[in-house]
């Protein structure tokens, strides 16, 4: 194995022993499913897709949370200098770190949005509305899984940035949940924040005017992610691993 | 004097924790900036008059409505407060708590807790003093003439105070569960998560109105007869529900605190 492709299995490994990491997928899973499965109950009748759209904005902070796990946990004690000890090339750490953040931010997403669909199903049979159409709304709904993924990659970014894990818990999700919906008021600029670019991937309305469009506003989102990850690595390159 | 020294004590950690002026700083400076940017937007959708509520447009209305950053500024204040004490230090320090410490400078675990609460509170009201007034300020100063004229100077204070008294009983609320969690991550998410519009009681209250006797759906109407709250208690019914849920977790985390191992 590279050296690379073994500091991707040691960030794996890392990530997976953590208790916090496992329990925050599952509980972020169970939570999308609740509030999908809920609002898919109600009456009037609500597609699943829009169950599932509904249950995102919350479920995102699950993923924010797990976003962050991967670089605060290294700020805990001494874990970092241990990191760096074994694999010294600070890129190769960053490059592993955001690989194994991506690919867990993309399973958290897959399973959350996998869990509201299966419980907004559940609840449109359980109500009498018959057998959903199963592929209604699908692109939305893997807009949905991204989306998740993009804001845990999104939260990975700042982690880097601010290393603590009250900063960057805060920031991000202050960003998420309280400002962007705020500014969101004030004028059309607010489609570009990271957010809400990427929010057209699983949002109805989507059109042009308040929102980018799906695949643009995934670029932009995720220009916004590679900068900030570019800053995150420039300060953890530079500065001492000690918190 | 005796009584005031765990207060003096605890001030002095929580002021030489940097999270503490960051909490201060996304409260005021934080609040203010939304301001700015909510006044840019007013001023001008005052000059081309198209705008569905003029109520919304004055100055007191275009500072306050940057007040729910404040209760993250309250949530952080009140979580790193205690969850500071359970954080380990570096291995190259010993690795041990500061906790064990306070413990052993304050025997008395009620008083602990109620000190290092007292402090929150005290801190929190003064962000909200400083905050509030000079949100509404920017407000005014940056609106001028052009400004639609202010709700009464009563309706003005009692809401203020019902922000202030919103934050500090999420502050307190904050304490009370990361006193029980012992760790700062899940609290900061689920406060953070809850004090906005996506909160769990919002989306519960959809599927029943007992969802607004939750804590948070509770205090809403403190920040005045927001609309999206249809259905939500009052203003002062609702400010005693979420007292309660206040007390009731603080005294939760009192007991569990007394008599568990630090």
């Amino acid at each position: 194995m590279s050296g690379l492709g073994r500091a991707v299995a040691a960030e794996a490994a890392k990530l997976r022993t953590l208790p916090a990491a496992p329990l925050t997928v599952l509980g972020t899973a169970i939570l999308a499913g609740a509030i999908a499965g809920a609002l898919a109950a109600q009456e009037p009748p609500i597609p699943a897709a829009d169950a599932v759209a509904g249950a995102v904005p919350l479920a995102q902070a699950g993923a924010i949370l797990l976003g962050v796990l991967p670089v605060t946990q290294e700020y805990a004690g001494r874990q970092l200098r241990t990191s760096l000890v074994a694999v010294p090339s600070r890129g190769a750490v960053i490059a592993a770190k955001t690989a194994v953040a991506a690919a867990a931010s993309l399973l958290a997403g897959a399973l959350a949005t996998a869990a509201a669909l299966g419980a907004a199903w559940g609840a449109g049979i359980a109500t009498g509305d018959g057998a959903p159409d199963p592929l209604a709304g699908g692109g939305r709904v893997l807009g949905a899984a991204l989306y998740l993924a993009l804001m845990g990659l999104l939260a990975h970014a700042v982690a880097l940035l601010l290393r603590g894990p009250v900063p960057a818990l805060t920031s991000t999700l202050a960003l998420v949940l309280l400002v962007s919906p705020v500014l969101a008021g004030l004028g059309a600029f607010a489609r570009w924040l990271p957010d809400r670019a990427a929010a057209a991937l699983y949002l109805p309305d989507a059109g042009p005017g308040d929102w980018l469009g799906p695949a643009p506003g995934a670029l932009v989102a995720l220009a916004w992610i590679v900068a900030l990850t570019a800053l995150g690595a420039w300060r953890f390159c530079r500065s001492e691993p000690v918190p | 004097m005796r009584g005031l020294r765990p207060l003096a004590a605890e001030l002095h950690k929580t002021l030489t924790l940097p999270s503490t002026w960051v909490a201060l700083a996304v409260t005021i400076l934080g609040t203010a900036a939304i301001t700015v940017l909510n006044a840019n937007y007013a001023r001008s959708a005052i000059a081309s008059g198209d705008v569905w509520d003029r109520g919304l447009l004055s100055p007191f209305e275009t500072g306050y409505s940057g007040m729910p950053l404040g209760t993250v500024g309250a949530v952080v204040l009140g979580v790193v407060a205690i969850g500071s004490e359970y954080t380990a230090a570096s291995t190259d320090a010993g690795g041990g708590r500061q906790i064990t410490t306070t413990l052993a400078a304050m025997p008395g675990r009620t008083g602990v807790l109620l000190a290092k609460t007292a402090v929150v509170v005290l801190l929190v009201a003064l962000s909200a003093a400083v905050a509030i007034p000079l949100s509404t300020g920017i407000a005014a100063v940056m609106l001028g003439d052009a400004a639609v004229p202010t709700p009464g100077f009563g309706e003005a204070a009692a809401r203020s105070a019902g922000a202030a008294l919103y934050w500090a009983l999420t502050a307190v609320m904050a304490i009370a569960i990361t006193a029980l969690a012992r760790t700062v991550m899940i609290p900061l998410v689920v406060l953070i998560a809850n004090s906005s519009v996506v909160s769990v009681s919002i989306l519960l209250s959809r599927v029943t109105p007992l969802a607004f006797w939750l804590p948070d759906a509770a205090g809403q109407r403190l920040f005045g007869d927001l609309s999206m709250m249809e259905g939500a208690l009052d203003a002062g019914p609702g400010g005693l529900v979420m007292a309660a849920w206040a007390a009731l977790l603080l005294g939760i985390a009192a007991v569990v605190f007394a008599r568990r191992d630090a």
